[in-house]
């Protein structure tokens, strides 16, 4: 009988304990494409601010969100996309998976550039695709730090290159994207002298990963030599941390994105969401992005000293939206190409 | 009243491997036991004694017939439900539980009350000589204390049937006389309709109300030990229980209960029930080894020339050759009296006419 | 006659099921169950590459021998496996050597070590790895070596070290039952003891380690952990498995990747169940006997000994990195030492912790019941289907993890089965894919245990739940533990199946820490896997005592004769 007692009290704790900890306050599920730490902040100072909401969320590269919404398009599991290049949001819209919300004041005063005419998805900030590199490791080759695309293929870089893979990562279908479009025809999409290209690019690349920033981490431990990421996670992840590394741009122009944000259809939890949605165009989130480099839309938030603006660096007119559709078509082709 | 507690109707039991191979265990095997006797299922090893047993107990289902107990068909009844309990070769004991929560066992599942089973358990291991080591765990008993644990938790729910699957065979001889006595004085005390399955005929014989022999899944013969050892129904019983000569015969004259055959040379009338003789058929005559004299050359039924002795102290067998060259083994109690013959020697042999039991040839 | 005998047998099985309700009921839904979570996602798996879209195209299973980048990661992985299962075969077999057949000190310890990388989430080793022999790690600057883990080496160099284990395992068990007098006997006839060791001892072994050759092998096939993190360029199957259904969203694809992973682990596992096993020339009497023959010469005995120090020390300062990584500021560039790493595992991966406790809590017992009562009806009980019960029960032993998480997403996201986004579906994949190593365990101690204890309980009149609760559980105790402590742990380390199934509601900290491996933060996610490793050890500690408590009143199982 004892036993009997003891046993159902277990049973008993374990149950409370996951039925208790599940239910209390209103919750809403995100998925994220900042890097954790930065979702981290973002999101404590939104529960902060909202202390009736609790946020559950997932971080994962922008194409990954994107997967994971298309598996979930029948049962939806999380309410809002927050984060990530804005070509995995366009592929969403068009897939019919978002939500619109043209209703939002933010979204209707926000320049046309840098949102979803249906009301699809709306920018947050912009960030610009650069190239880092480990000082140690340029000294100990004898070579300047990469300042175009064609510079990457130098044979003393060979097997010294890390970015994360296309079909997975935000960062790296921009960065494809920007090669596709400085190299060759500026037309969208391959074509014969971009093959050639890529795949003597690929030949350079030591190994690719899940996510886009990791790279610049891996280049300032000396893992790799050169990463190509977005700048403002350069100097926030390489520079500000003390790791050895200089950043440096293409000269042909650079590749960029427009971190985006979309209601996502069908999610549980549309009202919370559209209250985390108008929050994160707020001055005050916006601001946050001052400690993480990134350039904020909203014209009233500050922008971080030493920022990568439009005004320091060239930019290639990249046709995102053509992108954004067409990424499927792309990553058949890179798969055919690199054999990977 | 139908005073029958166990009923075994055509019982057929066949272990089958897949569709290729199988193994008729019992083969239309019938049995009735009345309320309060013991009955003894006896064959020996692979003859289906202890499949019919884990049949009635419940453990194994019957292909065909049906097993009935207090007339209520119990085939389709799961083994907790019968009301039957059995005393295990192994002796089945919880290791991980003390001899008083063994024995409790049982009548805790009933939801007796506690104070009632604490009586109950302790009444039983008193009528066993276990008294004052409840708290004991079992795995520190002796062998034939165990044994005496495992027939405590049997009896004390009180069982329509107790069944005893071999219960001294994993004890040493003293011990097994000793622990048979007990079972056999506890079941009577108690009258728990029982049934006993071994294959020692001693220990069968020494406790049986009846004894039920079996051979490749069939009975043989059910009757008393003194009926299956001086009327053995066929060649089988005849020799699985004792020792047995069987000698060639042929029917001269069947009268009343009273059969005259020619056996050697000599006209020997035997007293059995003549219904199924009929004259000048030849037949064989039981005749078990210490019912035959051995006396002067040609003084006796027939002559023969001794082959070998075995001299066992109270007992001297010999093994004899007949004329006809046909072996024949014959026992001399107390042979320091007799005297002792030797091998080579040529003796008369003469049988006792009580003993002699006529079997059918068979085929 | 024979047929009909037959067919009536079957009659009276069902009938004797229809008459015990309880069992006929448990039986039910365990088979419902096993169908439902087992086969169903197998099903949809090879739906989903063969009829994509509903209609059926093997395009994407032609594909995959047309293109390189489909084929070429399954051969990778047979590289790595084969390489993998050789190596880490070797290893197992000094470790097992040397502590069943020689007389050095320290067998425990050894012991010990050589059972670490159980404990551990798998992908420690190849945190480890890179951490020692990275580009830029603390072996590769002190010798100013210029090599390159990533890839093929890094591959073998990890799974070596992560699954050798199982085949030490496998290795002690039949090194140790051996009976020495037949090596005595060869000896005795004259043959010098490398002789004997070639052609008794080695021969003796060899369906133990063609059996942990082929349990590596697979192991290695589906490790998941490991390749996402060193695999460099060198890309093996699981990993394009992931890429295809988490970043390409391409179902059928990865679908078709999972089969042709399944079918070599499936042959391999047919193979060493139906023929490898029965070759075994040992026959397992219950009782290990004692004492073999000790190698004691020197030059026998100090190689070993060499050899094991050595591995020791390679495993010991894997961990050893590692756990100095996890307080370092910034591992490599700024090494003063810091909590803050723990400290943001708290903070980012506080919920993370409460999640995967939490599931594991759940999980853990109920696998551990089920899997006892499925080895307890496997054993016991006759019934129709017993076989098949068996058969699928175990299946999972032989899907790699992949397969099962691309199997759930595809069966459980639509209704009527609509489980993704929950926690259950997690619980899910931790019981019916740890299920195969408990019910393996019951099955062999229910068959140490005399049937006739419980035979003896029925016939007392207890049921069939009071039979197994009060006399089956507690007599099989000590493997209800083991499997308890197996299941546990794997929630606690897996990844491949789960990082299909977790969602913004529910996190693993498995997950947590692959993502942390591939943002580059190495000290934090060396933080999180002592974390893990700590809650692990102390789960361990506990539910020892608690199922002591429940079920142990120090009782030493009567073995049947």
């Amino acid at each position: 009988m004892k036993k009997g007692l003891l046993i159902l009290s277990v049973m008993l704790v374990v149950f409370l304990a996951v039925f208790t900890l599940g239910a209390a306050k209103q919750v809403l599920h995100i998925y994220t494409a900042f890097d954790a730490d930065q979702a981290e902040v973002y999101i404590n100072a939104f529960m902060q601010s909202h202390p009736d909401i609790d946020v559950k969320w997932v971080r994962l590269s922008s194409w990954q969100v994107l997967a994971r919404i298309r598996a979930e398009a029948a049962n939806p599991q999380a309410s809002l996309w927050f984060g990530g290049s804005n070509t995995s949001h366009i592929a969403a819209a068009q897939d019919g998976l978002l939500e619109p919300y043209k209703e939002s004041l933010a979204w209707q005063f926000m320049p046309k550039q840098f949102k979803d005419p249906d009301g699809m998805w709306i920018g947050l900030y912009v960030g610009y695709i650069g190239f880092v590199s480990n000082t140690n490791f340029l000294k100990k080759v004898g070579a300047e730090a990469p300042t175009s695309w064609q510079d990457l293929l130098k044979p003393e870089f060979k097997g010294e290159i890390s970015l994360a893979y296309p079909f997975s990562s935000g960062t790296a279908y921009t960065t494809l994207c920007g090669m596709l479009t400085a190299i060759g025809s500026s037309k969208p999409g391959f074509d014969p002298e971009d093959d050639a290209y890529i795949k003597a690019f690929d030949a350079q690349v030591h190994h690719y990963n899940e996510s886009g920033s990791a790279c610049i981490t891996q280049v300032g431990q000396g893992e790799v030599g050169i990463g190509i990421a977005f700048s403002h996670d350069i100097l926030k992840k390489g520079i500000a941390k003390g790791f050895p590394v200089v950043m440096t741009f293409p000269k042909e122009g650079t590749s960029y994105e427009i971190g985006g944000m979309a209601l996502i259809k069908g999610g549980p939890e549309p009202e919370l969401a559209k209250i985390f949605y108008n929050w994160a165009l707020s001055k005050e989130a916006q601001d946050l992005y001052k400690q993480f480099y990134r350039i904020p839309l909203n014209p009233e938030a500050t922008v971080a000293k030493g920022c990568v603006t439009a005004a320091d660096v060239k930019v290639l007119p990249i046709d995102l939206l053509w992108y954004g559709e067409h990424k499927d078509e792309i990553i058949d082709h890179w798969h055919e190409v690199t054999g990977k | 009243m139908n005073d029958l507690v166990v009923r075994f109707e055509h019982i057929v039991k066949v272990f089958s491997e897949g569709t290729h191979r199988e193994v008729r265990a019992v083969d239309d095997f019938s049995l009735s036991v009345a309320r309060g006797q013991l009955v003894t299922l006896l064959g020996p090893s692979g003859c289906g004694k202890t499949t019919t047993l884990r049949i009635l107990a419940g453990f194994e289902s019957a292909t065909s017939g049906s097993v009935y107990i207090e007339d209520r068909c119990v085939n389709d009844i799961p083994p907790q439900k019968r009301e039957t309990s059995m005393v295990f070769q192994s002796y089945g004991l919880f290791p991980h539980m003390t001899v008083y929560e063994n024995v409790a066992y049982g009548l805790k599942v009933k939801h007796v009350p506690k104070a009632q089973i604490k009586r109950q358990v302790a009444e039983v291991l008193s009528l066993v000589g276990l008294e004052g080591l409840e708290r004991r765990s079992v795995g520190q008993l002796s062998g034939g204390q165990q044994q005496r644990v495992a027939l405590c938790r049997a009896i004390v729910t009180k069982p329509k049937v107790l069944l005893f699957d071999e219960p001294l065979s994993n004890l040493d001889a003293k011990l097994r006389k000793g622990t048979r006595e007990q079972i056999r004085r506890l079941q009577q005390e108690l009258g728990i309709t029982s049934i006993y399955v071994t294959h020692d005929q001693a220990e069968a014989m020494s406790i049986s109300d009846a004894i039920a022999v079996m051979n490749v899944g069939r009975l043989q013969q059910l009757g008393t030990a003194e009926e299956i050892y001086s009327r053995p129904a066929n060649r089988f019983v005849a020799d699985f229980i004792g020792e047995a000569n069987f000698l060639p015969a042929r029917i001269i004259e069947v009268g009343d209960g009273r059969v005259t055959i020619r056996i050697f040379e000599t006209e020997i009338t035997v007293e059995q029930d003549s219904t199924n003789f009929s004259p000048n058929e030849e037949v064989e005559a039981v005749v078990r080894p210490e019912a035959v004299d051995v006396i002067e050359v040609d003084q006796g039924d027939v002559n023969a020339e001794i082959l070998f002795s075995h001299y066992t102290g109270s007992v001297v067998l010999y093994a004899l050759k007949l004329p006809d060259g046909s072996r024949m083994e014959v026992q001399v109690a107390n042979p320091k009296e007799r005297g002792l013959l030797p091998v080579g020697a040529r003796v008369g042999l003469r049988l006792h006419r009580k003993s002699i039991h006529l079997l059918k040839k068979e085929l | 006659m024979r047929l009909s005998s037959y067919r009536r047998e079957l009659q009276n099985e069902i009938k004797r099921l229809i008459h015990d309700p309880v069992l006929l009921s448990i039986v039910v839904v365990i088979f419902a169950l096993l169908i439902i979570f087992i086969i169903f996602p197998l099903v949809k798996v090879v739906q989903f590459s063969l009829w994509p879209g509903g209609k059926f195209d093997p395009k994407y299973f032609l594909n995959f021998f047309r293109k390189t980048y489909y084929w070429r990661p399954l051969i990778n992985s047979m590289i790595v496996g084969s390489l993998v299962s050789l190596f880490g075969t070797i290893v197992a077999f000094i470790f097992a050597y040397g502590i069943t057949r020689t007389d050095i000190p320290g067998k425990g310890i050894f012991r010990l070590i050589a059972v670490m990388p159980i404990v551990s989430p798998p992908f420690l080793i190849a945190l480890a790895a890179i951490l020692l022999l990275g580009n830029h790690g603390v072996i590769t600057d002190a010798l100013r070596l210029n090599w390159d883990i990533y890839g093929l080496p890094g591959l073998v160099l990890t799974e070596t070290m992560a699954y050798f284990p199982i085949a030490f395992m496998i290795l002690e068990g039949v090194l140790a039952k051996i009976d020495p007098s037949i090596e005595e006997a060869a000896l005795d006839m004259g043959a010098s003891k490398l002789r004997t060791f070639l052609t008794v001892t080695l021969p003796l072994a060899i369906p133990g380690i063609a059996s942990a050759m082929l349990l590596v092998f697979i192991r290695s096939l589906e490790d998941f952990g490991n390749p996402v993190v060193i695999q460099g360029n060198f890309q093996v199957l699981t990993v394009a498995a992931y890429h295809a259904v988490t970043g390409m969203y391409n179902m059928p694809l990865g679908a078709t990747l999972a089969i042709f992973m399944l079918l070599p682990t499936l042959m391999i596992f047919i193979v060493q169940k139906y023929y490898v096993a029965r070759r075994s020339y040992i026959t397992v009497t219950g009782k290990p006997s004692g004492v073999g023959l000790k190698s004691t010469e020197p030059h026998v005995k100090y190689p070993v000994l060499a050899l094991m120090i050595f591995l020791s020390g390679v495993i010991l300062l894997m961990y050893g990195v590692v756990l100095f990584g996890s307080f370092t500021k910034i591992w490599g560039i700024d090494n003063t030492l810091t909590i803050q790493n723990y400290l943001y595992v708290f903070k980012v991966g506080g919920q993370y912790v409460l999640d995967t406790i939490q599931i594991a809590l759940i999980a853990t017992p109920i696998g551990g019941v089920l899997s006892i009562l499925i080895a307890y009806l496997v054993v016991r009980k006759r019934f129709i289907g017993r076989g098949a019960m068996e058969f699928i029960s175990m299946l999972n032993f032989a899907v790699p993890g992949v397969v099962v998480g691309i199997g759930y997403i595809l069966a459980f996201n639509t209704p009527p089965l609509r489980l993704s986004g929950t926690a259950l579906i997690i619980i899910l994949v931790f019981i019916f894919r740890r299920m195969p190593v408990g019910i393996r365990d019951g099955i062999a101690q229910l068959q140490q245990i005399d049937p006739s204890i419980e035979e003896a309980s029925s016939s007392l009149g207890a049921g069939f739940f009071r039979t197994f609760t009060r006399v089956t559980l507690p007599l099989v105790a000590p493997a209800f533990l083991s499997g308890l402590v197996y299941i546990f742990v794997r929630c606690m380390t897996a990844i491949s199946a789960v990082v299909f199934v977790v969602s913004a509601s529910w996190q693993l900290l498995t997950v947590a820490l692959l993502y942390e491996v591939d943002q580059a933060n190495l000290a934090a996610a060396a933080a999180y896997g002592y974390v893990i490793i700590a809650i692990v050890l102390t789960a361990i500690v506990f539910m020892r005592f608690v199922v002591e408590r429940l079920f142990q009143k120090g009782f030493s199982p009567i073995a049947r004769e």
